[in-house]
């Protein structure tokens, strides 16, 4: 039978396990976003080798599952530091903790997806402004924050929203590789209790809380990018 | 003279678009280009500011001599400082109000005070009759409404010369008028400016000279009523004809 009072119990120990979740995707959501806007600089102005090798990266990171991408830093990001160590860099591949491999994993995932909305923020902003804004004397680093930038955040909030839950979601594969999150928490939990519905039914509740309070945060910041400006054709 | 333009050369992936285009303007003069769709006459207007970059010719703006194949960043910013566009589809900041699209240009770009500023835009919305649509954002406007600002956006910046690219294209025939009016009044005030159109009334009307452009250079160009009722080129004559056809 449904064992209710275990699942209450379980709860809290599972809810202490979500800022774990919640900084992983903050890390990656925000490391991501600098690496994304770097990509969209690279892609927008083509340089020979670099363009197509990004090109490429991002192709191959949007292709795969994020499980494969993590095993795969997990694995390879040591090696690669012990080789960059060989080169006489002043790295330590000793000391990558599980939680560092995580950042970088899923910040490179956040940036294949973000850059391709970016793009497509950006290019939803005509160019027609910008020419204008130029055309007052604005000088074009100005006319890019003042005019393009402010139009293309209001574009890119939607497919944001959908980035950073996805990310949250994916988060808990992280157990994978021994980070204790809602997921790596659940398991413990329901393998100690054998009480697997009961907990992971509380996994459940907690990130659909989570998810649907940070789409409410969105939706939020979305009203008041908006407020002041209809939307537009 | 205000603007003098030499021996403009401009390619598109090797095709010759503008095949050696020499343009003047003076002081207080409103220059009419008309030509055949097609024949580099928004090129034309796009080089002079460098929205296109010119493969060969030489800009003379006031007293500052620049070639145009090879401006350095100073002389792109001066230029685009002293003199404005006003664009087929209007290139309203949609991020901005209607005030706020005529202040703009005074405060990023000539680096006025931005309550000074402001002040100028809605003296230019009440001279409009706007000036009730000042809070108002580009998609809550017409067409003509949105051109107007685009004008008036272009106007306070007090410019050595105004570009018009076909301004009233894109409008409702019932919204030219209040377009060309605004465009005449500033006529009148002696604002020097270059007008690409298809409007030959302006032409006939405003024009202190029409320029007939073709295949990428002027073929001729006139005193409005020399130029239509004596055109000397057979290409000019062609082209009149072919507009009184589809009238
Ligand atoms: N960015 C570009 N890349 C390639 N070709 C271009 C580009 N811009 C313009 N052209 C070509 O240059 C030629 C002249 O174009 P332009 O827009 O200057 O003509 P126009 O006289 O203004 O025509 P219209 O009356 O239709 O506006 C056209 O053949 C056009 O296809
Ligand atoms: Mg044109």
């Amino acid at each position: 039978m449904f064992d209710l009072s275990f699942a209450r119990q379980a709860l809290p120990q599972i809810i202490a396990a979500t800022p774990m979740a919640l900084l992983i995707a903050a890390v990656a959501t925000l490391a991501g976003l600098l690496l994304a806007i770097l990509v969209v600089i690279v892609r927008e102005r083509p340089l020979p080798l670099v363009t197509p090798l990004v090109a490429t990266l991002v192709s191959f990171i949007r292709g795969t599952p994020i499980l494969v991408q993590l095993y795969l830093v997990y694995y390879g990001l040591p090696q690669l530091l012990v080789v960059l160590k060989g080169w006489g860099w002043p790295v330590d591949p000793d000391g990558l903790s599980a939680l560092l491999i995580a950042f970088v994993a899923y910040a490179l995932n956040a940036a294949a997806n973000l850059s391709e909305s970016i793009s497509a923020a950006l290019h939803a902003v005509d160019r027609g402004q910008y020419e204008a804004a130029v055309t007052v004397g604005m000088p074009p680093a100005r006319a890019i924050r003042r005019i393009v930038v402010p139009q293309l955040i209001a574009n890119l909030l939607p497919n944001l929203t959908n980035i950073v839950l996805d990310l949250v979601k994916d988060t808990a594969l992280v157990y994978n590789i021994g980070i204790v999150e809602v997921m790596g928490e659940a398991n413990i939990i329901s393998a100690l209790g054998f009480k697997y519905l009961e907990t992971y039914l509380d996994a459940l509740l907690v990130y659909i809380v989570t998810c649907w309070l940070i789409a409410r945060l969105f939706q939020l910041s979305e009203f008041i990018v908006r407020r002041r400006r209809p939307t537009n054709a | 003279m205000v603007l003098e333009v030499h021996n403009l050369h401009k390619q598109f992936k090797g095709k010759e678009i503008l095949r050696g285009v020499d343009l003047t303007v003076g002081a207080g003069e409103v220059v009419v280009i008309i030509g055949p769709s097609g024949s580099g006459k928004t090129t034309l207007l796009r080089s002079l500011n460098f929205l296109e970059h010119a493969d060969r010719g030489q800009l003379q703006l006031k007293d500052q001599q620049i070639d145009l194949a090879k401006p350095t960043k100073q002389q792109v910013q001066w230029v685009r400082r002293h003199t404005a566009m006003v664009f087929q589809n209007y290139n309203l900041f949609k991020n901005k109000t209607a005030l706020q699209n005529i202040a703009e240009g005074l405060i990023y770009g000539q680096g006025m005070a931005r309550q000074k500023a402001e002040g100028v835009a809605r003296a230019a919305l009440d001279k409009l009759g706007l000036a009730d649509q000042a809070d108002a954002y580009p998609a809550e406007l017409s067409g003509g409404q949105q051109q107007r600002i685009g004008i008036a956006r272009a106007t306070v910046l007090h410019p050595e010369v105004i570009l018009f690219d076909e301004p009233t294209s894109a409008l409702d025939p019932e919204l030219v008028g209040t377009v060309l009016n605004d465009m005449q009044a500033l006529a009148k005030q002696g604002q020097p400016m270059v007008v690409v159109t298809h409007q030959m009334w302006f032409a006939r009307n405003v024009a202190s000279r029409v320029v007939f452009f073709a295949d990428g250079r002027v073929v001729e160009e006139g005193a409005p009523a020399d130029l239509f009722a004596h055109p000397k080129e057979e290409r000019t004559r062609h082209f009149l004809n072919s507009l009184a056809e589809n009238y």
